[in-house]
């Protein structure tokens, strides 16, 4: 058969790689930033900018988008040309992917840290820039799909069957999660309210760790760890088999976020059984890519490429355990809310990901550049490096993870909480937050080390652009032939692959979010809830503005130890209005849904509230919240509010017709009333400014069911 | 790229790996990787079953048989359990009517702790004054002005119903009456400590305690 002749692109691999190292150096630092800043506030710099609750976003944003994301896109360039033998269906496509991705993150930074955020983790950005990834994203997967098509190998690999699920799923996600509705130019509500909008961000949330984190990963494993061994992959079968269970079961377990809070039962134990299900999938890739090292492991002493591999997946096999068993609900009980979790993903994060980019791009640059690695005793230096710090980051962080449980949860013989002041358990765990900044740091020194040695090794290299290669033209072969397996057949027809792929991935989420609009008992209704006033929704959107959720909670569960601390749990039915929920997931500093109850433990007088935004160590010496007194100077954008209201009243939020034109009159008043109420306890600040929309907001929280008689039932 | 030329699979023949003995799949090969045909791990299938297993004993278990309280029940259990053993714990002796400030050191320690969880929020470490009124001086907001007497008893009053329009809340559910008197006996200690950045006097002044 003749052969053709055409050529791998590797510019668009060191582009993406590049890129890659660039935002990871970026994203780590702001990482080593906002470990500071828990520890010594004085490193929120008093400017709103710069305040934990906008840049820990940017932190997560950058290191999975940005970081993660450039890393998928450098070797899937890399592998997908290869491995189908043919340069992209379209160039244009390629570089647009390319230049889009990398405006869409410098976007997300800025407009992350000017406070633009949806208020939703890991969904952050606004309605703009979600157009732009959905545009994007399609276009990188419209031009995979195109490639495979102009292929010139019959069965598509392992590694793109990762690749496919990876882009439908990501799309299905990311445009399910953020239909929401402007009321500006780069602001929106969230259709979704409450326990709707829980349940399906975190069948994001969850499957963003699912199907970024995890299956484009996988896909790179399992193209970059047989080459860098030479050895062949374990087993086909077990491909298969933990591929299609895999992305099946994986889109179920999201509501394990929301275990003991306000969704319905049901929906929490399938989010628990399905991710103790998943143990063997997960796995099923750790064991596939760990024994593909059979008969090499004599090079892994050697070589520093499969020690990061091998590291790698040893984490991603170690997270995917730890996530299942974090989702037992007796497990959960302690550890959500609490540091272990931020221990847990930083196993995924700095081990899984981190590690097997690493290992890639020291194995793909002195290749690309047809030379030697610079200095194989620095990547050496950087695996130990990496490695220490990983200890240093999540031990510190699984024992106060343990010490906030077990004192959040102390009862003495009296029956009162042992340690009922929030600070006691923040002081405890002060030294741990010391020695995660010290495994930050050394990580992110690794990787200096490493951008160091890929600078070397590119200088004493010489680029191979285009590459040269040949292979004859794919025969069409037509249905499926006898003794051909199924699977066999699907994996020469990438499209029926990707609907099949498209069909596993729906049904997980259909179940579990479609009965909460169809079944009214799954959010018993409290006829007390009203909707919030125009002031307190004003005060609302500064809350979702400076990130509060990034550290505070609106969720009480019910625990014994929970409703003494904070008073009376959580009903589904108290959030029906919340566009988008700010239920949260650490609570770095206390809960605040009961806040405004007059009769909690936790109620403090307006007074208070103001100078604990102002300055909170002169209230709390040993407080690690930043000061947020621009709140004092900047105004309340009134302008906004009559298209907040309308936009609230297309949601389905029962404000009266017309209400959108009277609004600001009932928010003047309330503000004038907070106002004189500060001013007679000797504080005096205008009525138009921020803090008082957000004191406004602070004092509605959870007072809306102490206001009725009938008994909430949440079943 | 080095890797492009490496040994390429008689397509179709079934061949051993040399290192491991495994058999390769035929016509597996992609850009130089190829498949070995290893069956499934045992372990890991079982490992798989034992996990579907457990999803269904605990749909079952938790929904269709109810074996196992949901969370509304599990947390009026964990109620029902700690009413048994509060009730237990012995009830202080408390007269209000012959209360006094407590002079023991074991007392005032007790009241210095109460003090730290609860009362600096508001009143500051050193009783000095925040949002609420300076513990440190003779002026007193809630004394009883009509008979002239600022005492224990006044302060404990306050602690009980809380003075709720000015941000103070009732303790009454979390503080025992001995507990209290503990630390109001602590605050009646820092009179006349003059603590820096000492709130300016609020109420009237009393020149006695009594």
């Amino acid at each position: 058969m003749e052969l053709q002749k055409f050529y791998y692109d590797n510019k668009i691999v060191k582009m993406f790689a590049y890129a890659t190292l660039f935002w990871g150096i970026v994203g780590m630092l702001v990482g080593v930033l906002v470990a500071i800043q828990l520890v010594y506030p004085s490193f929120n710099f008093n400017f709103a900018f710069t305040t934990f609750g906008r840049v820990r976003p940017v932190h997560t944003n950058a290191i999975i988008f940005a970081f993660v994301g450039n890393g998928i896109f450098t070797g899937y360039y890399y592998s997908i040309q290869r491995l189908l033998k043919t340069s992209m269906a379209s160039k244009w496509m390629t570089y647009t992917h390319f230049w889009g991705w990398q405006s869409i993150i410098v976007l997300a930074a800025v407009t992350l840290l000017a406070g633009y955020t949806t208020g939703k983790e890991y969904a952050e950005l606004e309605w703009p820039i979600d157009i732009l990834i959905a545009i994007i994203w399609v276009i990188f997967g419209w031009n995979m799909m195109w490639t495979m098509l102009k292929r010139r190998v019959k069965h598509i690999y392992v590694a793109i069957w990762f690749y496919i699920a990876t882009f439908v799923t990501v799309a299905v996600l990311h445009i399910g999660n953020s239909i929401e509705i402007p009321w500006s130019f780069l602001k929106s509500y969230p259709v979704y309210a409450g326990v709707q909008d829980a349940l399906v961000q975190w069948w994001y949330g969850h499957n963003a760790v699912a199907f970024f984190l995890t299956t484009p990963y996988l896909g790179l494993m399992y193209y970059f760890m047989p080459k860098a061994a030479n050895r062949p992959v374990y087993s086909y079968k077990l491909s298969i088999v933990h591929f299609w269970a895999l992305i099946f079961l994986y889109i179920w377990a999201g509501p394990h976020h929301l275990l003991y809070q306000s969704v319905p039962n049901w929906a929490q134990s399938l989010g628990t059984v399905f991710s103790i299900m998943l143990i063997a999938p997960s796995w099923g890739g750790m064991i596939n890519g760990l024994l593909t090292l059979r008969g090499a492991w004599d090079k892994v002493r050697e070589d520093p490429v499969l020690k990061f591999f091998v590291v790698a997946v040893t984490a991603y096999g170690m997270s995917t355990f730890e996530g299942p068993m974090l989702s037992l609900k007796n497990i959960n009980a302690i550890s959500h809310f609490t540091n272990w979790t931020v221990g847990h993903v930083h196993i995924g994060a700095l081990g899984w990901n981190g590690f097997l980019t690493f290992g890639m791009v020291y194995w793909l640059f002195p290749r690309m550049f047809s030379t030697k690695l610079y200095s194989v005793k620095l990547a050496n230096l950087h695996f130990w490096m990496g490695t220490l710090a990983m200890l240093f980051y999540s031990i510190p962080l699984y024992w106060a993870g343990w010490t906030e449980a077990s004192m959040f949860k102390q009862f003495n013989d009296a029956g009162e909480l042992v340690y009922p002041n929030f600070l006691q358990v923040v002081e405890q765990i002060m030294p741990m937050y010391m020695m995660r900044i010290f495994g930050g740091t050394l990580y992110f020194l690794g990787a200096i080390l490493m951008v160091y040695n890929i600078a070397k090794t590119v200088k004493a290299g010489s680029f191979v652009a285009m590459e040269a290669a040949e292979a004859p033209a794919l025969v069409k072969e037509g249905s499926m032939k006898e003794g051909e397996g199924f699977h066999r057949f699907l994996e020469r027809k990438p499209i029926r692959f990707m609907i099949l792929a498209i069909i596993a991935i729906l049904i997980g989420g259909l179940v579990e979010v479609v009965p909460t609009y169809l079944i009214k008992s799954n959010i018993p209704t409290i006829s007390s809830v009203k909707p919030y006033t125009p002031l307190e929704l004003q005060g609302r959107d500064i809350y979702i503005k400076e990130g509060c959720y990034n550290c505070h909670s609106q969720m009480i569960r019910p625990f014994r130890s929970e409703t003494e601390r904070y008073g009376e749990y959580s009903k589904a039915g108290e959030y029906v209005y919340d566009h988008p929920f700010q239920w949260g997931s650490k609570r770095t500093g206390p809960d605040l849904w009961r806040e405004g109850v007059k009769t909690s433990r936790n109620y403090k007088p307006d007074a208070w509230h103001y100078n604990h935004f102002m300055d909170p160590q002169k209230m709390n010496a040993t407080s690690i919240m930043p000061k947020y007194s621009w709140l004092a100077d900047y105004e309340i954008d009134i302008n906004s509010t009559p298209a907040k209201i309308r936009v609230m009243q297309t949601l389905g939020v029962p404000y009266p017709e017309g209400y959108d034109k009277i609004a600001n009159d009932d928010l003047k008043a309330q503000a004038e009333k907070i106002a004189a109420g500060l001013k007679e306890q000797g504080i005096n600040v205008e009525s138009n400014k921020q803090v008082i929309a957000l004191i406004a907001y602070i004092q509605r929280l959870g007072t809306d069911i102490t206001n009725s008689t009938e008994t909430a039932d949440n079943k | 790229m080095s890797n492009t030329d490496e040994n390429k699979l008689p397509h179709g023949e079934p061949e051993i790996d040399e290192l491991t003995n495994d058999r390769y799949l035929g016509g597996h090969e992609y850009d130089g990787i190829r498949e070995l045909d290893n069956k499934l791990p045992a372990w890991w299938l079982y490992l798989f079953y034992i996990t579907i297993i457990f999803a269904l004993v605990y749909l079952v278990g938790y929904h269709l048989a109810e074996w196992w309280p949901l969370q509304d029940d599990e947390y009026n259990n964990e109620l029902a359990a700690a009413a048994v053993v509060e009730k237990k714990a012995p009830v202080e002796a408390f007269d209000f009517e012959s209360m006094a400030p407590m002079v023991a050191e074991a007392d005032l320690a007790a009241g210095k702790e109460t003090y730290d969880k609860i009362c600096v929020t508001c009143h500051g470490k050193a009783g000095e004054g925040l949002v609420g009124p300076n513990f440190t001086d003779m002026y007193w907001i809630h004394g009883d002005s009509t008979n002239n007497k600022i005492s224990i008893k006044e302060m404990y009053n306050v602690v009980i119903n809380g003075v709720i329009e000015k941000g103070m809340i009732s303790y009454k559910d979390q503080l025992s009456p001995v507990q209290i008197q503990q630390v109001l006996s602590f605050i009646i200690t820092l009179q006349g400590t003059n603590p820096p950045n000492a709130k300016a006097p609020q109420g009237r002044k009393y020149d006695t305690f009594g």
